[in-house]
């Protein structure tokens, strides 16, 4: 599909689960349950988005050209079933670190409003 | 164990996959595989910890699938599916042009079915349903008054009490149609002109094409007479003559000034040639049986036809017992007698026109159009059946790639949907060129007999019906494509190679198509051949007598100067001999039919015979007779024929026909003997019957077949006595003319016009016309069932054929392995016929109730008997059987002869 947005800074903000999307597979493809799971870890349990909020955002990921869906294969050798993965674009991978940019300068913010502790030096 | 799970977890996720369908189809296309993947994997992660978390899952799985599944409908669509949309159709179009033949060949069988879809429905349309063109033309209406089954005008009195008394209507007129010769005695013309209300043309909001309509002193007692011409009488009498307006013409040999010319098509309240107002007192000066008129009204707003008849039943019931108490003794009686039977009609213009039946022929023929439509969309349901046959390897490549099932449906949908559109707009051109055909075909040969409101063509309810029917056309083969594409089970294609895989479900749907077929052609055929016949009948319909240069009419003889019998005798007299020696006339023979072998009307006696069984009193067609029987071909076969001896008071006589003497004289002579009549009166049934006196045989003459023509009760048994001596109210006149009919006609009018001023001229009716014209129309009529039907016999024999060949072709396999097995020949033969036998005797025995529905409908309103009927049906079916015999016959034979090893291999 044809992405509509190709410069990650005009892409429109990310939604928190469309990020933790993005975060989850910059770290390689990932089948919908294992992107599933791995949010749900990530977030010790505080964030665990149903199967159709994900698969919604996943579809305006792919069409935001930021993920594509890539070949289907088994998620274990010793498993038959083949699964549907999906891999971050070199866009997702622009949009989620301008969007992580944009967090951290909300908390650099925040520190001098002494909304956070400053940590380290 | 672990095959309760599997099954388990196969439950669930046949239910989640349900759930799915929350999602719009676009979405489902591409992620409703991941996600049921998705949901197996959390629901066997959920079962693993415990029940629980199962129903914990099952439970916000639900709400979230449904709730999202609504958000993404309500969600604005993907840019992409509208492309994808057009992918379908691009791809389809080009699967289309790679097979030219099939698409030809589709969208002919299409175009046919489709365009005598909307070619019926848009003729009944215009001719049954449509409002009349004028101003409000629907609610419009006609307001008859029906005597037991028939229909007849109102008395004027009984009028002027509903137009008073009524709420519902806006408007009330009157009209009634009358002959007038137009110009002087050497140059007549007679013409059929409507008396009405002057108001008239003021109601229909008509505009004159020349001149001026009807103003109210035109109507005035004493005012000079006018006329409005309508175009036709114009164009035919005047030239077109553009200076016709403020002459003077004579009509009915009165100086009547000519006011204006109506524009072409208008002809309310019937096709008329003229409009002549009615003076404004008639309605109100008119006293009971002087005056009788149709009526026309329109409804009031908001009101309905059921509305008003309720109210104007009321009020004619209440006018007639009005009428009944101020008449006496036998006047009274019949008023009271019809009043039990009569009652109000309050209908539109087409529904009075084609009366009580009209909705039926419209279902009937929309039914039977509708069932070549079924029989096109079976042999295209075939058709595409056997190119998915064709194609099931690559669809099923295509899903095990993981293109989804709606995807695959939505591109053969498209296919459908092209044939369809393509099919649909040459099938609206066919039926646009039909409906101009039979228009021009109408104003050819029927100008000045059909409604103005009779002009077809392809108007907005013929392009909406087109439109109907392609959708619904587009839907039924939407309905056979997707089931094929969601039933293949592509893992057994891809195993198997072949397109064996779902072949029971396709087998069933084969043999299903087939029975339809078969019942659909048999009724259809059946039809077919009930209409042709009618209409040989009606083309060579035989009147019983030589019709050549024969004019026809009746005359009545009503009101007080013809209350005496001889007053009556003396006139139907002078009007035998006056007419006689006309100069253009050649026979005349004045006739009242009093009795009829299908009724106790034509029960006599005959003296010395004895009657043994009373209710078995034998019956001929009896009628009283004055002047030349010659003209109607009779002749003199022994005795005498009617003179001056058998005048009023004259010795009671008979005269018997040759059929008579062959029944009931046979081996004696019938000159001498006595024939009483049951019931010899010449008023109406409502009369009491007048017993009969013994008349002597005077005379036998030659057959003349009487009675209804086609109908099966004709017969020559004929009893005939002298006019003078029944002197009834009305009687026919016969008479020929020597070869101008105008001047025939002509001669009467002024016979009449000599001897009675006041007596109403008549409509003179040829029997040439008569005939030439039914003629025309049944064979017309036929030629077009013909074409209707030919093309229906068509598609049943291909499509048959196809079905058939396709079915058996499938089954190439299973014959060789038969083969190979040791069945013969032979014995494959007689399985696949057997089994065509049991889909022809299904199909037969559905559409016997059908047909049986048809042979009523058919010996109701046409001469056809029970014999001829299952005469016809044999002819059918034997028809049907050989056509299905042979069509499985060919393919099986084709089958048997492939080599066995060639058999066993093929796919």
């Amino acid at each position: 599909m044809t992405p509509s947005v190709v410069s990650p800074e005009a892409h429109p903000p990310l939604r928190p689960v469309e990020f933790e999307i993005l975060l989850t597979l910059a770290n390689g493809e990932r089948h919908g349950y294992a992107i599933l799971q791995e949010i749900a870890e990530r977030s010790r349990g505080e964030l665990q988005p149903e199967t159709g909020t994900m698969y919604r955002a996943l579809r305006r990921l792919v069409e935001g050209g930021l993920v594509r869906p890539a070949a289907r294969k088994t998620a274990r050798e010793d498993d038959d079933e083949r699964r549907r993965y999906y891999a971050i674009t070199a866009l997702g991978a622009r949009v989620a670190t301008a969007e992580a940019d944009r967090m951290a300068r909300l908390v650099a913010t925040a520190r001098l409003a002494r909304l956070l502790p400053h940590t380290g030096s | 164990m672990t095959g309760s799970v599997d099954r388990t977890e196969q439950r669930l996720r046949s239910a989640y996959r349900m759930l799915l369908r929350s999602y719009p189809a676009h979405f489902r296309d591409l992620y409703a595989l991941d996600m049921e993947e998705t949901f197996v994997d959390q629901l066997r992660q959920a079962r693993r910890e415990g029940i629980l978390a199962l129903l914990l899952l099952l439970l916000t799985s639900t709400a979230d699938t449904v709730t999202n599944g609504w958000h993404e409908r309500l969600a604005p669509q993907p840019k992409g599916s509208a492309m994808f949309h057009w992918m379908d159709v691009r791809y389809a179009m080009r699967l289309l042009r790679r097979s030219p033949m099939f698409s030809l060949l589709t969208v002919m069988v299409l175009s046919g079915g489709l365009g005598l879809a909307i070619f019926t429905f848009s003729f009944l349309h215009t001719a049954i349903l449509k409002p009349i063109p004028v101003s409000d033309g629907d609610r419009v209406v006609s307001i008859r008054q029906e005597v037991g089954t028939n229909s007849s005008p109102f008395d004027a009195v009984d009028i002027v009490a509903m137009r008073t008394g009524a709420r519902t209507l806006t408007d009330v007129g009157v009209y009634t149609s009358r002959i007038f010769v137009l110009g002087d005695d050497t140059h007549p013309r007679v013409i059929d002109a409507t008396v009405a209300d002057w108001s008239m043309f003021a109601f229909t909001r008509a505009r004159p094409a020349l001149g001026r309509m009807f103003k109210h002193e035109d109507a005035e007692r004493g005012a000079e007479p006018v006329i409005v011409l309508s175009q036709r009488l114009w164009r035919t009498a005047f030239g077109s003559d553009s200076g016709i307006v403020d002459r003077t013409i004579l009509l009915n040999n009165v100086r009547t000034h000519v006011i204006g010319v109506m524009p072409t098509g208008y002809g309310f309240p019937v096709a008329s040639e003229a409009w002549v107002p009615l003076a404004n007192d008639v309605m109100s000066t008119s006293r009971f049986g002087e005056n009788e008129f149709q009526v026309y009204g329109r409804l009031a707003p908001g009101v309905n036809a059921e509305r008003a008849h309720a109210e104007l039943r009321v009020l004619y019931k209440r006018a007639r017992e009005t009428d009944r108490a101020n008449a006496s003794g036998d006047v009274a009686r019949k008023i009271g007698e019809q009043n039990i039977i009569s009652d109000v009609a309050v209908e539109t213009f087409p529904m009075a026109q084609v009366g009580e039946d009209g909705p039926l022929i419209l279902t009937v023929l929309n039914i039977l159009a509708g069932l070549i439509l079924a029989l096109a969309c079976i042999n295209v349901t075939n058709l595409l059946l056997a190119r998915s046959n064709e194609r099931v390897r690559e669809t099923a490549v295509r899903l095990a790639l993981g293109a989804s099932r709606s995807r695959l449906v939505m591109q053969s949908m498209w296919e459908s949907i092209i044939l369809c559109v393509a099919g649909g707009a040459i099938a609206t051109a066919i039926a646009a060129w039909g409906l101009d055909a039979i228009n021009a075909w109408t104003k050819a040969n029927l100008e000045g007999n059909m409604a103005f409101w009779w002009v077809w063509g392809l108007d907005q309810s013929a392009v909406i019906a087109a439109g109907l029917f392609v959708t619904a056309t587009i839907a039924v083969l939407g309905v056979v494509v997707s089931g094929r594409a969601t039933s293949l089970q592509f893992v057994a294609v891809l195993k198997d190679g072949s397109a064996r895989s779902g072949s029971r479900r396709e087998g069933r749907v084969v043999r299903t198509l087939v029975v339809t077929q078969v019942a659909t052609v048999s009724v259809l055929m059946f039809f077919g051949v009930l209409a042709g016949i009618v209409a040989y009948r009606v083309a060579n319909i035989d009147v019983g007598f030589d019709t050549r240069r024969v004019m026809t009419t009746v005359v009545g003889l009503e009101g007080d100067p013809y209350a005496k019998p001889e007053l009556r005798a003396t006139m139907w007299t002078n009007v035998q001999r006056m007419l006689s020696v006309a100069p253009a006339v050649n026979h005349v023979l004045l006739r009242r039919t009093i009795g009829a072998l299908t009724d106790e009307s034509g029960e006599f006696e005959l003296k010395d015979q004895a009657v043994s069984d009373k209710t078995t009193k034998p019956r001929a067609y009896i009628q009283a007779l004055e002047g030349d029987v010659s003209t109607l071909g009779v002749t003199l076969h022994s005795g005498r024929l009617f003179d001056s001896r058998d005048a009023q008071g004259g010795a009671p006589v008979v005269i018997v026909s040759q059929a008579f003497v062959d029944k009931y004289f046979a081996g004696v002579a019938p000159l001498g003997r006595q024939i009483k009549i049951a019931r010899e009166s010449a008023e109406s049934s409502t009369d009491a019957p007048v017993a009969g006196q013994w008349r002597t045989v005077v005379g036998v003459t030659s057959n003349l077949v009487l009675g209804v023509p086609l109908s099966p009760t004709r017969s020559a048994i004929a009893l005939f006595i002298p006019l003078p001596q029944l002197n009834p109210r009305d009687a026919e006149i016969l008479y020929t003319h020597r070869g101008d009919e105008a001047a025939g006609q002509v001669a009467l009018y002024n016979t009449l016009r000599t001897l009675d001023p006041k007596i109403l001229p008549p409509d003179i009716r040829s029997y040439d016309d008569v005939l030439q014209k039914t003629s025309l129309i049944a064979i017309s009529t036929a030629k077009l069932f013909a074409v209707c039907f030919a093309f229906a016999l068509l598609l049943a024999v291909s499509g048959t054929y196809g079905l058939m060949a396709r079915n058996i072709g499938q089954r190439t396999r299973e014959i060789g392995v038969r083969r190979a097995l040791g069945a013969t020949d032979a014995t494959v033969i007689r399985l696949l016929l057997g089994q065509g036998g049991r889909q022809l005797g299904i199909g037969v025995v559905i559409s016997l109730p059908l047909m049986a529905l048809v042979g009523l409908g058919f010996s109701k309103f046409f001469p056809i008997g029970a014999l001829t009927a299952l005469a016809s049906a044999l002819m059918v079916g034997t028809s049907i059987v050989a056509v299905v015999l042979l069509a499985t016959w060919i393919p099986t034979r084709r089958a048997v002869a492939i080599e066995l090893r060639d058999a066993l291999w093929k796919e």
